[in-house]
């Protein structure tokens, strides 16, 4: 089902955190709603489940407008943070609990609690209670139950935060493949680059309660619209260079080097910018060379991660197969891909 | 925004309705009882007017006339005395004599009316005489009249003509009825016995809070402290017995105690002195005792809430002092007293309150004696309102005593409420609907 | 008390170990001879009981003349302290959660109220209760007492279990709405049973104080049909003509015993409740 938010604010007294914001998630699409801690993605969330009301604007879930209704004539599945499960009811109890209160038969919500659990694989774990359950369980507990009535929409309010590093790789991939199996639209909020890119269809980078950009993830990577949507994707993250504009070429803030590249052609001498440069492409190849010196070196195992402080104070990233030649504190010419280097404006604009 | 708006009061309704009757309706009560002279002798549904003696007497400074005139009997040979006589179906012949002779006539005693009853001609017996002359009787002493016109009015009918603003006082004089006044507050700012009280209270409150509710409460929470757990919890446990044991059963331990045939004196008694109540039998020993009992159930908040402070202390802030060469004494000192600053001072702030209002302890125990040397302020109230030897439970000025108590209360509350941030309790509802 | 805090073996906790006992023997004393005296006499101006006898306990089967029944007077003390378990659970269990969880108007104003009546000097009302109660009819009554008393204590129960609610998750209420219960159906069904121990402390809080309050029923409830423990053992205990207090200790120690066992199996529960701080 689509859900679409037009013009939708959302004040907290005299704060306002979210202000005529547009959002369309199309049916059976997982959106990414992400942003630092602060951006108004969990309120966005808790607007959408009806949890929050909103100041002005409208929710649709398809054509039916929701804006005004409670949660509970809402028909969405939210899994929480916490995962939010009833600690005294058995699994059984948690999963069959939004049934449960519709007063379905007890036949009927045995029946849906088994198929829905087998989905998530705990149906061997239904007579426990959330506190024998690891971590990882009680998330698909709590998945389960968003699921079990098949609501319009899944909410998934940063899911895997309290998961060690590992489940959380599992459990990433599989909350995709219940999404992509049951097709349902579903909405995941995070602060996690990784998550959004790597579950999500698309991704809405948000920022101060605004959407910065709404894109596929290879899209929102390649081709970032401000400064601030580069810097947040990408791991490890891009490195930026101050500098100006002068005759169709990017010159560092003290002059010392010089990057010519075509965007700039139309723009006028002596305009403050940025340079953006993601790590893959500061390296051996490439068509610009740029000389520094090696202020950091770490090794990831199959890649090496380096740093190099340039002549005017400005360090550039770089990240390459692994190599041993290299040292710290030894004077580098790397190679810089001119067309993968993005120019920012000063206030964040992609040129 | 509704449901749970319609919810939330649906569900608050109960405890509100209770709290109102129960606790707001009596406050705004005492304070209206309070303004009145309210007493078993008024009642507390309105009254009647009734010449009493006493009104007589304090009619007599200013109408003394009057007052002598109201005090004596009155005999009046009216339509309505010969009315009744004739229901009685004597000789016809009395009341038709009184008629035609004597109607009309006042007489200002008893005797002056019998003599004119025995001179009828019908000769009526000793007994007869006495029978008519009570059909006759007018008088006015403790006559009850519903109201104050017929007060009036009959005093007219025997001849006391009154100025309206005489009229007011003989009113107001003779209401048996409570009536509006300020004077309870009078009395307590005047009477000596009220200062005395108010001293007392003053002494019991600052003695048994500094002593037991949070010197004693600390000794307990930092002894403890220093036990092992299975054996602290023991002695928690056997120090929180005062405060659980019915107030009737601690009380009647203490008497045991402390009576002539109690524990002391039987022990005493071992080493050859006399038996006596050490409770009641001078004003020091009913106090030192009335502290302790007091003392004994108070500590035990105090010990609870310090403990617990102490608890909250990481322990290594303890091994750290202790690395450091800190004594035990310096580690109380150092380590444990600054952290239960507020603690202190809240369970000061709190038992404050509780020990004004207290009163059952002393109550059971030495009833604020002996004489009056251990009653305090809500003693006073409950005495004077509601148990009194006297047998004239004065409501109103017990009103007055409690509403003093209120007043303090709600005081200090606020009071408290601000020391202790009262406004970071309450959060805003996190789910709109 | 999980108690993981381990006594330091710098300190020997023998010293204060020893400290307590001896400020605490009077009231061990006090309690061992409450009970000792009621099955035991001894000679006179003696402490050493040399017989064990039951006479002190005549009062169970002996109804004295002008006395109410031992039996009805525990049977009230129970109907009593039950009563007022009852409304102050379940008053307070529903207004502690209005004031914690749910909008309504002035909620801060109702809060501050309940604090400030929490803190009042409940007892100085008395007099105006009596008043009151003598005029709508509900004087000598044991409903009106109970009333009274639960309300008096009502502001406590409010604010634990306003204390108890706060501690409750909100996704576990938001969980509830968008699983389609309504707000009753979360409080009732996903709530309460999150704070049953707050719920077993406060009923527990509130039928001992029941069990032990004194002077409400005396003043308010004095008849013997209506009589209350704590009453009849004062009235026995004021009555000049039968002053024994081995048998004022047995009825003692009939009325104490239920308060004590109470006391042994819910210490933790009660621990609580005192340490948050009472009346009294």
């Amino acid at each position: 089902m689509r859900i679409l938010l037009d013009k939708f604010s959302k004040s907290f007294g005299n704060t306002k955190v979210i202000e005529a914001m547009d959002l369309e998630v199309g049916s059976g699409e997982m959106l990414a709603l992400l942003g630092p801690s602060g951006c108004g993605k969990s309120t966005t969330l808790f607007a959408i489940c009806g949890i929050h009301r909103p100041t002005s604007g409208r929710i649709l879930f398809g054509e039916r407008d929701v804006t005004s209704l409670p949660s509970q004539e809402r028909n969405v599945g939210v899994v929480f943070q916490s995962y939010a499960l009833y600690p005294h009811m058995t699994v059984e109890e948690n999963i069959g609990f939004p049934l449960t209160v519709r007063r379905l038969p007890a036949g009927d919500i045995k029946k849906r609690v088994a198929e829905i659990s087998a989905l998530v694989h705990i149906d061997n774990l239904l007579g426990r209670r959330p506190a024998q359950l690891s971590g990882g369980q009680q998330q698909r507990v709590a998945l389960a139950r968003a699921l079990i009535r098949r609501p319009d929409v899944l909410l998934l309010d940063e899911p895997l935060a309290n998961l060690d590093a590992k489940l959380r790789l599992e459990m990433r991939s599989e909350i995709r493949r219940l999404q992509k199996e049951t097709g349902i639209t579903a909405i995941l909020v995070t602060h996690d680059q990784v998550e959004a890119m790597s579950m999500c269809d698309r991704i809405a980078i948000m920022k101060e309660g605004e959407i910065v950009q709404i894109a596929t993830p290879s899209e929102m990577y390649n081709d970032p619209r401000t400064a601030f949507v580069a810097g947040f994707l990408g791991n490890p993250p891009i490195s930026f260079l101050k500098g100006k504009a002068l005759s169709g070429a990017f010159v560092s803030g003290d002059g010392n080097f010089r990057l010519p590249l075509g965007s700039l052609r139309d723009i006028g001498d002596g305009r403050a910018l940025t340079l953006g440069i993601r790590p893959e492409h500061f390296g051996p190849k490439g068509d610009l060379v740029i000389e520094g010196k090696v202020a950091f070196a770490e090794t990831q195992g199959r890649e090496n991660l380096y740093d190099v402080v340039l002549a005017d104070g400005s360090v550039l990233r770089s990240i390459q197969p692994v190599r041993d030649d290299v040292k710290l504190g030894d004077c580098v010419r790397w190679n810089l891909s001119s067309e993968a280097a993005f120019v920012f404006a000063e206030d964040g604009r992609r040129l | 925004m509704r449901t749970s708006r319609t919810l939330g009061i649906v569900m608050i309704a109960p405890a509100a309705i209770m709290i109102f009757l129960f606790y707001l309706m009596p406050a705004i009560l005492t304070g209206i009882f309070a303004m009145t002279n309210m007493s078993t002798a008024t009642g507390i549904s309105g009254g009647v007017f009734q010449v009493t003696q006493g009104a007589v007497n304090r009619l007599g400074p200013d109408m003394p006339e009057l007052a002598s005139g109201i005090a004596e009997p009155r005999f009046v040979i009216d339509e309505e005395g010969l009315a009744a006589l004739e229901a009685l179906k004597l000789k016809p012949g009395y009341a038709a004599e009184l008629r035609g002779q004597h109607i009309g006539e006042v007489f200002a005693s008893r005797r002056e009316a019998e003599r004119v009853i025995k001179a009828l001609k019908d000769r009526p017996s000793t007994r007869e005489v006495k029978q008519i002359s009570d059909l006759f009787n007018r008088s006015v002493l403790n006559t009850r009249f519903e109201t104050r016109d017929a007060l009036i009015g009959n005093l007219e009918k025997l001849g006391f003509r009154l100025k309206p603003e005489e009229q007011d006082k003989v009113a107001r004089e003779t209401y048996t009825g409570w009536v509006w006044t300020t004077d309870n507050f009078k009395v307590i700012a005047n009477s000596p016995d009220m200062a005395k009280i108010f001293l007392n209270t003053a002494f019991y409150v600052a003695v048994t809070l500094m002593l037991f509710n949070v010197s004693y409460a600390l000794f307990l929470a930092v002894t403890t402290h220093y036990m092992p757990p299975a054996t602290a919890s023991i002695f928690r446990a056997v120090w929180l017995l005062p405060r659980i044991t019915p107030v009737v059963i601690y009380v009647l331990m203490w008497k045991w105690l402390t009576w002539d045939n109690g524990f002391i004196s039987m022990f005493m008694g071992q080493f050859g002195v006399p038996p006596k109540n050490y409770l009641l039998d001078n004003a020091y020993n009913a106090w030192f005792f009335v502290i302790l009992i007091n003392g004994f159930i108070g500590a035990s908040m105090g010990m609870l809430v310090f403990s617990s402070a102490i608890k909250a202390i990481p322990q290594t802030h303890f091994h750290a002092s202790e690395v450091d060469g800190a004594s035990r004494w310096q580690q109380i000192r150092y380590i444990i007293l600054p952290q239960l600053r507020w603690p202190i001072l809240f369970v000061t702030c709190y038992q404050t309150l509780s020990l004004l209002a207290s009163f059952n302890e002393i109550l059971l125990s030495t009833r604020g004696g002996p004489g009056r040397a251990t009653e305090v302020w809500s003693l006073a109230a409950y005495h004077t309102a509601l148990n009194n030897y006297t047998g004239n439970l004065e409501y109103g000025l017990g009103a007055a005593l409690a509403l003093m108590l209120v007043i303090i209360g709600v005081i200090l509350s606020l009071i408290y409420l601000r020391i202790f941030r009262y406004d970071t309790l309450i959060s805003k509802p996190l789910i709109e609907d | 008390m999980a108690d993981k805090t381990q006594t330091s073996a710098n300190f020997s906790s023998v010293p204060v170990m020893l400290l307590l006992t001896l400020v605490s023997l009077p009231l061990v004393l006090m309690y061992a001879y409450l009970f000792i005296d009621t099955i035991s006499n001894s000679e006179a101006g003696s402490l050493i009981p040399n017989e064990l006898t039951l006479e002190h306990w005549r009062f169970l089967w002996e109804t004295r003349p002008g006395k109410a029944s031992i039996w009805l007077v525990t049977l009230n003390t129970f109907i009593f302290a039950g009563s007022i378990t009852a409304v102050i659970l379940i008053v307070s269990s529903m207004a502690g959660y209005v004031l914690s969880r749910l909008n309504v108007p002035a909620r801060g104003l109702l809060l501050a109220g309940v604090m400030v009546l929490h803190a009042f000097p409940s007892v100085t009302l008395i007099i105006s209760i009596f008043i009151v109660l003598q005029y709508v009819g509900l004087y000598n009554s044991l409903i009106g007492v109970i009333l009274v008393k639960a309300a008096i204590d009502m502001p406590l129960g409010i604010w634990l279990m306003k204390g108890f609610y706060d501690t409750v998750p909100w996704e576990i209420e938001m969980a509830g709405l968008v699983d389609g219960a309504s707000r009753f159906t979360v409080w009732r069904r996903l709530v309460l049973p999150q704070i049953k121990p707050a719920i077993m402390a406060l009923g527990l809080f509130s039928f001992l104080t029941g069990w032990s309050e004194f002077i409400l029923p005396q003043v308010l409830a004095p008849g013997s049909q209506v009589q209350v423990l704590s009453v009849y053992l004062a009235s026995l205990i004021a009555d000049d003509n039968n002053f024994d207090f081995a048998t004022f200790k047995a009825v003692g120690v009939f009325y104490v015993v239920p308060v004590l066992v109470l006391y042994v199996f819910f210490q933790k529960h009660l621990m609580n409740i005192y340490g948050g701080g009472t009346k009294g």
